[in-house]
């Protein structure tokens, strides 16, 4: 037997109390920054726990392709577990949050044992479904399935996993389409399922939904930044292979006329190298920036990483006529960082500063920590400062002041931060120079044994 | 001699351009900013016009616009890296669109079009 009900309250309700309860929980899913598995586990605390909806069970399934997949199935697996579980969750001073944490906890460690049973399984989902759970997607309604054991409509192989006489089917439903489906029972205390019980699971579905339906869209506006990203990308990266291709085939045809002087030949070939190493740069700065993922952030000392960058002969001969100080502190712990870009990224702010520094300027180079949690590196230049408009595109891609820029170097060395946990501070006045400080989150460094 | 003024940032271009364009029998006078190329117009009497478009930190289009008002029946070519300005109707008024390649005969072909006589 099957009994349909709207999502829409349309009488008034009484038990207000245990709505605004309800309420509290789910605002959790709506006001923090979990990710969606996180709030999928929020609601369906909201619709298990006790001061929510009250349910015994709660099972989630998402769309995929043309089945639903199982996800979460929250609630104890046994009338034992049952047990336990409420007499944890019943202790004086367990609030919500409480069941919420220990609920994501129990997902997540893989320690639930319903989740275990339902993980990966799948339900058909095609127009013909007429089969439950399919059927609730199908209609878009919420399904009130009662005897199940005599519909003929409830697929076996899901009656044998659920088990029980009656439950709920709610159709996840945002702008239309069908994102998934949660299932709801009291298959523990046999309690009956109330038309109240069912509206607020109904309103707890539209809220999950309208939480899957925000995350597609937030990989969609990810995905859509990233193409449009390449499209300024390939704009510039033909400027930047153009100019020297008109330049090398340009001075490879004079090369070709008869009666060269040699002088002129050399030239020739001096610019087509000069111009063929600018290309190999355009190319090595481009697959760098486009790296798919940096390394896993690892905790060591930066200092002997600093230090040979400072001793390179490529970055002396860049300071030459240029003052050089340079103060690292002992570092008493380890930084956070890929430590294969971080030597990259002090070389990029080190170039920076001295294409921004005078003949007669300095630069100054300093390590330190600032207090338990972060270590700084900063890199001061004397030079002309950054104006207040190129300061807002710093990090922006292919933004740059440079003649022969490629405006990767700063939106590399955000990347590396931000994948570490960093932060990066700028402090800029025209006319009297810039600093650059990286803060690393540090680690206590483990003593060798 | 014909006088050509080129404005183009990119420093082994404007020598291959002064010394192909030269062999041709004109007069290159090289800038490599929008500046100095107004500052040359207002001094001397082009024949034409040679002008990249996107130069760093400054907007290429506002300087073709510039030029343009300045130069009065002076041919212009934009010669250019980025084929996609093709499309922006500030560029229209241009004698000619050329996109650098490694070949410097259409550029010559165009300049010959554009200087008769």
């Amino acid at each position: 037997m099957i009994e349909r009900h709207s999502f829409y309250f349309t009488e008034s309700q009484k038990k207000g109390t245990r709505e605004l309860a309800l309420l509290s929980i789910i605002s959790q899913s709506l006001f923090q920054p979990f990710s969606l598995s996180d709030n999928l586990i929020v609601i369906l605390t909201a619709l298990t726990s006790g001061a929510g909806v009250g349910f015994n069970r709660a099972m989630l399934f998402l769309k995929d392709g043309d089945s639903l997949r199982g996800e979460i199935w929250l609630g104890p697996g046994s009338v034992e577990e049952a047990r336990s579980i409420w007499e944890v969750l019943s202790t004086p001073g367990i609030g919500y949050i409480e069941v919420i944490e220990y609920n994501r906890s129990l997902v997540s460690k893989n320690k639930d044992t319903l989740t275990k049973r339902i993980r990966g399984l799948r339900f058909p989902l095609d127009e013909k479904g007429e089969g439950i759970p399919g059927l609730a997607e199908r209609d878009k309604e919420i399904l009130f399935v009662r005897d199940a054991r005599n519909e003929p409509r409830v697929d076996p192989q899901f009656l044998e996993l659920i088990a029980v006489d009656d439950f709920v089917c709610i159709p996840l439903l945002a702008r239309d389409e069908v994102l998934g489906e949660i299932v709801l029972d009291n298959a523990i205390t046999k309690a009956p399922i109330v038309s109240s019980d069912i509206k607020l699971a109904g309103m707890c579905g539209l809220i999950a939904a309208n939480d899957i339906y925000s995350a597609s869209l937030h990989r969609k506006v990810v995905e859509m930044e990233k193409m449009a990203a390449l499209g300024e990308m390939a704009v510039f990266v033909t400027h930047q292979v153009r100019n020297p291709i008109a330049a090398i085939g340009g001075f490879t045809e004079q090369l070709l006329q008869p009666g060269l002087d040699e002088e002129r030949r050399q030239r020739d070939l001096r610019i087509i190298r000069d111009e063929t190493l600018r290309l190999e740069n355009v190319v090595t700065q481009i697959s760098r920036f486009l790296k798919v993922s940096l390394k896993e952030p690892a905790a060591f000392d930066i200092n002997p990483v600093l230090v040979s960058v400072l001793e390179s002969p490529e970055l002396k001969a860049k300071l030459a006529g240029v003052r050089l100080h340079v103060k690292l502190a002992p570092c008493p712990t380890d930084v956070v960082c890929d430590p294969s870009s971080v030597g990259e990224v002090f070389r990029n702010l080190l170039e920076n500063a001295v294409e921004a520094t005078p003949e007669d300027g300095a630069i100054a180079v300093s390590a330190y920590p600032k207090n338990d949690r972060w270590f700084v590196l900063s890199v001061r230049d004397t030079g002309s400062g950054i104006s207040q408009a190129d300061r807002a595109r710093l990090f922006t891609p292919f933004f740059t002041t440079k003649e022969r820029g490629m405006g990767l170097g700063l939106p590399f060395v955000k990347q590396v931060m931000d994948s570490c946990g960093g932060k990066i501070e700028v402090e800029t006045r025209k006319g009297r120079g810039t600093t650059f400080r990286l803060l690393f989150q540090t680690k206590e460094r483990e003593r060798p044994q | 001699m014909k006088k050509i003024l080129l404005v183009e940032d990119e420093k082994p271009l404007c020598l291959l351009y002064e010394e192909e364009l030269g062999a041709e029998g004109y007069a290159v006078t090289s800038v490599h900013d929008a500046d100095s190329a107004l500052e040359a117009l207002k001094r001397v009497a082009f024949d034409l016009i040679i002008t990249d478009i996107r130069m760093p930190g400054k907007d290429g289009v506002e300087l073709i616009s510039r030029i343009m008002g300045m130069r009065k029946d002076v041919p212009l070519i934009i010669n250019t890296a980025y084929q996609s300005y093709k499309e922006d109707f500030m560029t229209w008024a241009a004698d000619a669109y050329v996109v650098k390649s490694s070949s410097l005969d259409e550029l010559k072909a165009r300049i010959r079009e554009l200087i008769k006589g």
